[in-house]
């Protein structure tokens, strides 16, 4: 009893309680586990359609896992149609290796996912084009007032205005 | 010389108040110790005239000009008075003949009495009455037409009173002084130096010509003026018992003028004065032996190292014990010592001085005030200002010394009985206040002009001209204006706003010392300012060679502008006034203070708007990697969006399909 009360006491000793960082990886776990055991062809499908964004969602470390996330939207949106002739086909396994088999779906989901991954790496360079672009334009306007204010009042002549 | 003939050339002529012409070519005598030229008046023709060149340094007694601009009979007064170019003359009426010193022999008793004791004494009378002093009566400035008539006095208004007295005709308490420094005196001064006049025509000579001045004080001091005059020559009865008292050494036992009018009862009167005590033992200073305290005293002022180590040392009060037998100036002495022992400040280099000061006061109750070898009377430090002004510094340091020591005050307190105590303190404190004042004008230089009223300006300047008014001055300065580098040459020096702060009704002190400020922009203006200020009150009329002198001196203040547009303006504004000539515009312009506020708020906001510029750059330099991080996240945003779109997009036609 006495072991229990120091326990808690040192616990309770504002100590940051760690957050339950496995949880939902177990979570994951068991509902990719429910999948493949209630829905073993959508499983199939699903797991060699996405395949390419399984891997970029764990190799990629940014916080946010931002490549990942648009490689695993493109290559979802390149697995809808699959799926749904996967479901509406009888939902067999049959169907199921025929469509993992088929060159040009698992081509079309790699090739989204592709085209996911290399967004995720142009639009930056993109966006920092532009960002680069309106900062000269800006510094241009302002070393322009500049001039005009420095000819107009002859600042750089002095430290400061007296009175 | 009454019947001077007309100018026959009239190339030296120039004119003095347009109405008198001086002939330059033709010198006279010299005439009370001046150069003197003839003179003719132009409106009435008349020729009988002199004109008397007034020396720079050596103003004129304004006092005794005013005086006599009611003419005195028996004297030669002055006429008129002015400049042409770098020379001031004084136009009189020409002597009626020659000096006395142009007569050889004796005089007779009663042609002494009745042509010079009477006349002379009636002229003293009415100088008296209107509360002024002759000071220049000495044979070669006294003048008959011929022998038989009354004497006339010569012209003393043209210089410092008495600077050109020889010792013989003063009291040793004004032969001693510096020349200038003699003040103007008592008509008792006057009356001494007629009875020594009176010696001398008695005498048919001048008695001492070959002793030199300090010979000729100290047998005064130590014999007494009648001995040391009279010696074993005899003088006529009536003459001598006049004469005696005449030249008596205390001026309140002199005869008034009035009493002298009537030679008989001046004869009779009798003052019984205490001869001067002598001592059994001369004592010893400098290397002189003196006998008595008179003559003590005057030797201790020419040589005051030597007078200060004897009443340090003691053996001085020794000797006024023992050997002179007053035991009551000993003990007077030996206080004073003991209380300035006292009262000197530590770490004070100079506190002999002061106590030499006071012990001459003791021992010569007659004496002027003495100070580091130098004697004057307080009325007479104007004067020895003007006289040593840029030519005798170490003259003018002792002066300066006199006045900052407020010394005269102090003077005036050891002889109270004998002076007015409370003006010259009141006088003393009023030259102290001027000479502290702090600026371009340099307070003794301001004090010398106040002092002297009619002393011209000494600015280098202004050298070729005589410049003894601000009118004059404004005329000078734009006829040099064309001559002069504008850029190198400030046209107020020193002298000049010296003279502008003392002859200026107002007070200019305010421009006086923003001339000399560190200040760039005060520095310039206040040259512009102390002109307009004369041109405005004087209506001096354009004056466009200054203008531009002044224009080309006002960039630092132009420079202050901070608008370049604005400043660019006022420049072309001030240029276009040049031609006009009139300078409070010019000032207006420059000043404007209504539009210096505006410029500078405005250059405020822009300096404001200068910074934020700045900072905006600095940041945009700075931030590539701020913009890079915005970049990679937008960009990884853009992708995400694009991917969700097409997410949407399949999975609504899935549902439709």
């Amino acid at each position: 009893m006495a072991r229990r009360k120091a326990n808690v006491s040192a616990g309770g000793d504002g100590a940051v309680r760690q957050p339950r960082q496995h949880s939902l990886v177990w979570l994951q776990g068991l509902l990719c586990g429910a999948l493949a055991t209630l829905a073993t062809p959508t499983a199939l499908l699903l797991g060699v359609l996405l395949g390419p964004a399984l891997l970029a969602v764990t190799f990629d470390s940014e916080p946010g896992r931002p490549v990942g996330r648009s490689v695993a939207l493109f290559s979802m949106a390149a697995s809808v149609r699959p799926l749904k002739t996967l479901w509406l086909s009888g939902h067999t396994m049959q169907v199921a290796a025929g469509l993992v088999g088929d060159l040009q779906v698992v081509g079309t989901a790699w090739s989204a996912a592709a085209a996911g991954w290399l967004l995720a790496q142009i639009l930056p360079i993109a966006v920092r084009t532009v960002l680069e672009a309106l900062g000269l334009a800006r510094s241009a306007q302002l070393k322009a007032e500049r001039a005009r204010l420095v000819s107009e009042w002859g600042l750089e002549d002095q430290a400061e205005v007296e009175p | 010389m009454a019947n001077m003939p007309p100018s026959s050339s009239r190339s030296g002529d120039s004119l003095i108040a347009n109405q008198y012409a001086v002939d330059r070519a033709r010198p006279l005598a010299p005439v009370g110790g001046l150069a003197a030229f003839p003179a003719i008046d132009r409106a009435s023709g008349r020729t009988d005239l002199i004109a008397v060149q007034i020396q720079r340094q050596l103003a004129p007694r304004p006092r005794l000009m005013q005086m006599l601009s009611t003419p005195l009979d028996g004297m030669l007064a002055p006429l008129a008075y002015g400049s042409v170019g770098d020379a001031c003359f004084a136009i009189a009426t020409a002597p009626p003949g020659p000096n006395l010193l142009a007569r050889p022999g004796a005089w007779s008793e009663s042609e002494l009495l009745d042509c010079v004791l009477r006349p002379v004494a009636r002229v003293l009378e009415h100088l008296q009455q209107r509360s002024v002093t002759h000071r220049n009566i000495r044979p070669d400035n006294v003048f008959q037409a011929v022998p038989g008539q009354p004497v006339v006095l010569g012209v003393a208004w043209t210089a410092p009173a008495a600077m050109a007295q020889p010792a013989l005709f003063e009291p040793p308490y004004s032969a001693m002084c510096l020349p200038t420094g003699r003040g103007d005196g008592s008509i008792a001064d006057d009356v001494y130096a007629l009875g020594v006049l009176l010696v001398c025509l008695a005498l048919g000579r001048i008695p001492h010509r070959n002793l030199d001045e300090q010979a000729v004080i100290s047998r005064k001091l130590s014999l007494g003026t009648y001995a040391a005059l009279a010696g074993d020559d005899r003088l006529p009865p009536i003459i001598g018992d006049l004469v005696r008292g005449m030249v008596a050494e205390d001026p309140e036992h002199r005869p008034t003028p009035t009493l002298l009018l009537d030679p008989a009862s001046a004869r009779g009167r009798r003052v019984a004065a205490r001869p001067p005590r002598r001592a059994q033992r001369p004592f010893t200073i400098a290397n002189r032996d003196v006998w008595d305290a008179r003559s003590l005293a005057y030797t201790m002022a020419g040589e005051p190292e030597a007078g200060i180590n004897a009443l340090r040392s003691g053996i001085l009060e020794y000797w006024l014990r023992r050997s002179l037998g007053d035991a009551q100036l000993a003990s007077h002495v030996e206080e004073l010592v003991r209380q300035r022992n006292v009262d000197a400040a530590p770490g004070d280099p100079d506190t002999g001085s002061p106590l030499l000061m006071r012990a001459i006061c003791l021992l010569d109750p007659l004496a002027p005030l003495c100070w580091r070898g130098i004697a004057l009377w307080p009325d007479g430090i104007g004067p020895a200002l003007g006289a040593a002004m840029g030519t005798d510094s170490d003259t003018t340091s002792r002066l300066q010394d006199i006045i900052a020591y407020e010394e005269i005050g102090n003077w005036a307190a050891m002889r109270a009985d004998r002076c007015d105590f409370a003006m010259l303190r009141v006088e003393s404190r009023q030259q102290r206040s001027w000479l502290q004042q702090r600026g371009k004008d340099n307070g003794v230089q301001r004090l010398t002009y106040l002092l002297n009223p009619l002393l011209p300006c000494a600015s280098p300047l202004v050298a070729n001209r005589w410049v003894a008014r601000l009118a004059d001055l404004m005329v000078a300065l734009e006829d040099v204006a064309g001559r002069v580098d504008h850029n190198q040459t400030d046209p107020v020096d020193a002298h000049i706003a010296a003279f502008i702060a003392a002859r200026l009704e107002r007070r200019v002190d305010s421009e006086v010392v923003d001339a000399d400020s560190k200040s760039e922009e005060v520095q310039c203006l206040a040259p512009l300012r102390l002109l307009a200020q004369i041109q405005a009150r004087l209506r001096s009329g354009p004056l466009p060679a200054l203008a531009g002198w002044l224009a080309d001196r006002v960039g630092p203040a132009i420079a202050r502008w901070h608008n370049r547009q604005r400043r660019g303006e006022v420049r072309e504004r001030v240029t276009a006034m040049v031609p006009h000539g009139h300078l409070t515009p010019m000032l207006a312009v420059l000043e404007d203070p209504a539009g210096r506020s505006a410029d500078v708020r405005g250059a405020r906001a822009a300096e404001t708007t200068l910074m934020r510029i700045d900072r905006e750059l600095s940041e945009i330099a700075n931030g590539a990697a701020v913009r890079s991080a915005a970049a990679f996240k937008v960009g990884q945003e853009i992708a995400a969006g694009i991917g969700l779109a097409a997410l949407a997009t399949v999975l609504v036609v899935a549902a439709l399909g």
